[in-house]
């Protein structure tokens, strides 16, 4: 049964001492043997890096990196600022700061700038931060339908089949699917919010968050009255400090008008990118390291503390109230999927497009100029360089959308660069549970640097990762080959 | 119940592990432990789906493959790595295991930071903890923990290629729960724990 959490334990006693440490463990009732083994694994209670750091994303890596370097004490993981690269972070003590045309901002008061978002579905044409703002744009629709009764729990479910919603953090499954599993098992049942984004080149969820909290939360709400779930958690990466504050402010807003019908609350993540695949999201929360876990059984048979739990990435559950406004066939017949484009572009932000839009399209409406590209990285880290950009942006295609990263390249870009970029960083981020992910992406970081092309090897490479536990391994070569595949077609 | 293993009919009872219908080799799964599903030797293919035979019960009409392209491609790659960055001098069956494979772990180049440079702790009387030759299998942290004794006297340190056991807090084995019991050095398969009397 549910006990207190080890992380947050550990949150409250930073910088951590031995008796902290062990206080953290009585308090949770576990083995000091388990909290140790979690100070030992997520880097911030291990003491984060200091100084000025230079964020390491693909558009960093593709401008330049080792002269940006000479300005830096070191590097910080890619933080969804890919439409502002390159950028620095600075961190003093527990203070941290992103460093931005000259500005240094807190990150508890740094959200992307609203300018950034082109939308006019999910994305509105201003920020919602206040419940009466939302009310004035519709929102909170959906939820007074349920609570009235005038929708039924399965009635909702029923539309997110209609409208065949295919989860948007990167797997594409049918969320209507998941959502049944969970809403026919025994209660407590719990739904997790899957805020944990950290994959190079996506920052929907991050602007989301910052900019659209009550659209998330409303979408949440929903999902957890449909399955009966008991709890809601929104499980939000560490660095998102300005959303993380401002969720919790749409919480008390939304409790305060007696519409949350669901007790919901704001989990800090573990702050890596291995936090984001649900299993290992999920033992974070239970207190131990974020390492995933065997499947079957899956989180909507066996989840948090081994009950039927529903894992929804952000911009999935946002398109629920969307597709309740809209109803489930107009929603159907265009789509919306949020795309993060960045690099070599005029306007690098967040595009709202229709599935189905051709790649060059995409690239286009954000400025740039499609024949003038080298390579485009789809789907991000773990994703593919393509160069066919009549390519049409759907699930289930040739290539993988992932998240929606785009990220253009154009001709004076050094790929192999950006590739070394991505695969120290699978090196970094491997957990280290199963085997063939730490080792095999320990050897792809050697082979990348000495530039080896060399089909045998690269095939093996492919071949053993794909064994690994899961898709952070299973899909830590995509980008490589697929480098191979675009110098081959070039 | 019947499936099939490489094209034969097998009969099998409901339940029983692939890993005991099926000649694969395994390192992180012991009878004694509850590791499974770490070290990926013992994949196959259930139904075109790459599952571990240690984590998977035998089920009527599975067509269950060991022998693909694919997958001796992935075991003998795997051991190759092992040898590449884990000093399996003290493992003889994996050494042999790699040979059966035909591995040749120098054609993937060398590792910049290796498993291999982990000095070996004497902090105990009776066994050394021998780091280098650690493969990060987990055994012990199961024998010691969940799996066996329940005394939590390990717990892993670091993540990647790093990951290996260590103690809470980092303390000598004397300083912690250890009560000596010897199961962590009894399901150690690659000698990173070995009794102290074995040292010359």
């Amino acid at each position: 049964m549910e006990k207190p959490s080890l992380l947050p334990l550990l949150d409250a006693r930073l910088p951590l001492t031995e008796e902290g440490v062990a206080e953290a463990a009585r308090l949770a009732g576990v083995p000091l043997a388990q909290a140790w083994g979690v100070v030992r694994y997520y880097p911030r209670y291990r003491g984060l890096p200091q100084g000025r750091l230079l964020v390491d994303d693909p558009v960093a890596r593709a401008r330049g990196f080792a002269r940006l370097l000479e300005g830096a004490d070191g590097t910080h993981p890619p933080l969804g600022l890919e439409a502002l690269s390159p950028i620095h972070v600075r961190i003093e003590g527990r203070e941290r700061y992103v460093e931005h045309q000259g500005h240094r901002v807190p990150f508890q008061e740094f959200r992307l700038p609203f300018h950034l978002g082109r939308g006019e579905r999910l994305l509105p044409p201003e920020p919602i931060l206040d419940l009466e703002a939302y009310r004035r744009r519709g929102g909170l629709e959906g939820l007074k339908g349920l609570l009235e009764g005038r929708l039924s729990p399965v009635g909702l479910i029923q539309a997110v089949e209609e409208a065949g919603l295919l989860g948007r953090g990167g797997a594409a499954f049918p969320t209507h699917i998941k959502m049944r599993a969970v809403a026919q098992g025994a209660p407590p049942k719990y739904l997790v919010v899957n805020a944990d984004e950290s994959e190079p080149g996506n920052f929907k969820d991050r602007f989301l968050l910052e900019h659209h909290p009550y659209l998330v939360l409303e979408g949440a709400l929903l999902a957890a009255l449909a399955t009966g779930a008991s709890r809601v958690f929104l499980y939000v990466r560490d660095e998102f400090e300005a959303a993380i504050q401002g969720l919790e402010k749409a919480i008390a807003e939304l409790k305060e008008a007696g519409r949350l019908p669901v007790p919901t609350e704001v989990f800090r993540s573990g702050g890596l990118y291995i936090c984001g695949e649900e299993t290992a999201l999920l033992e974070s929360m239970e207190g131990k390291r974020a390492e995933p876990r065997l499947k079957p059984p899956f989180p909507v048979e066996k989840g948090l503390w081994g009950r039927p739990t529903l894992v929804q990435n952000v911009e999935t559950l946002a398109n629920l109230p969307l597709i309740l406004k809209e109803g489930p066939g107009t929603w159907r017949q265009k789509e919306p999927k949020l795309f993060s484009i960045s690099g070599d572009v005029a306007r690098p932000g967040l595009y709202e497009l229709p599935l189905g839009t051709p790649l060059e399209d995409a690239v286009r409406m954000a400025g740039g100029e499609p024949g003038e590209l080298r390579a485009v990285l789809l789907g991000g880290a773990a994703g593919v360089f393509t160069r066919e950009l009549t390519f049409p942006l759907r699930y289930r295609e040739r290539l993988p959308l992932g998240a929606g990263a785009i990220v253009a390249f154009g001709q004076g870009v050094d790929l192999w660069e950006v590739l070394l970029g991505l695969v120290e960083f699978f090196r970094e981020e491997s957990c280290g549970k199963c085997f063939p992910c730490p080792l095999g992406t320990a050897v792809q970081v050697e082979m990348v640097r000495r530039r080896e092309r060399s089909k045998a090897l690269v095939q093996d490479l492919a071949q053993t990762l794909k064994g690994s536990l899961c898709g952070l391994g299973q899909s830590a070569y995509w980008a490589y080959q697929s480098l191979l595949e675009v110098e081959g077609a070039a | 119940m019947r499936l099939k293993v490489n094209g034969r009919q097998v009969e099998a009872k409901e339940g029983t592990l692939l890993l005991d219908l099926v000649e694969v080799p395994t390192l992180c799964h012991h009878h004694h432990t509850e590791t499974k599903g770490l070290c990926r030797l013992c994949l196959v293919e259930v139904n075109g789906r790459l599952l571990p035979a240690c984590a998977t019960q035998a089920q009527e009409g599975m067509e269950v493959r060991t022998d693909t392209e694919d997958l001796k491609a992935l075991r003998r790659t795997l051991l190759e790595w092992l040898a590449l960055s884990t000093d399996l001098s003290q493992a003889p069956a994996l050494l042999e295991l790699l040979e059966a494979h035909q591995g040749q772990p120098q054609r993937w180049g060398s590792l910049p930071v290796t498993r291999r440079e982990r000095e070996p702790i004497r902090d105990n009387p009776f066994f050394l903890r021998d780091y280098a030759k650690c493969v990060n299998c987990r055994r012990c942290v199961d024998a010691c923990g969940d799996g066996i004794m329940g005394v939590y006297a390990l717990t892993l340190e670091d993540r990647g290629l790093l990951a290996h056991p260590t103690t809470p807090l980092d303390r000598p084995l004397p300083g912690t729960p250890c009560v000596f019991c010897g199961n962590c050095v009894q399901v150690c398969p690659t000698g990173a724990l070995r009794p102290l009397s074995m040292e010359v």
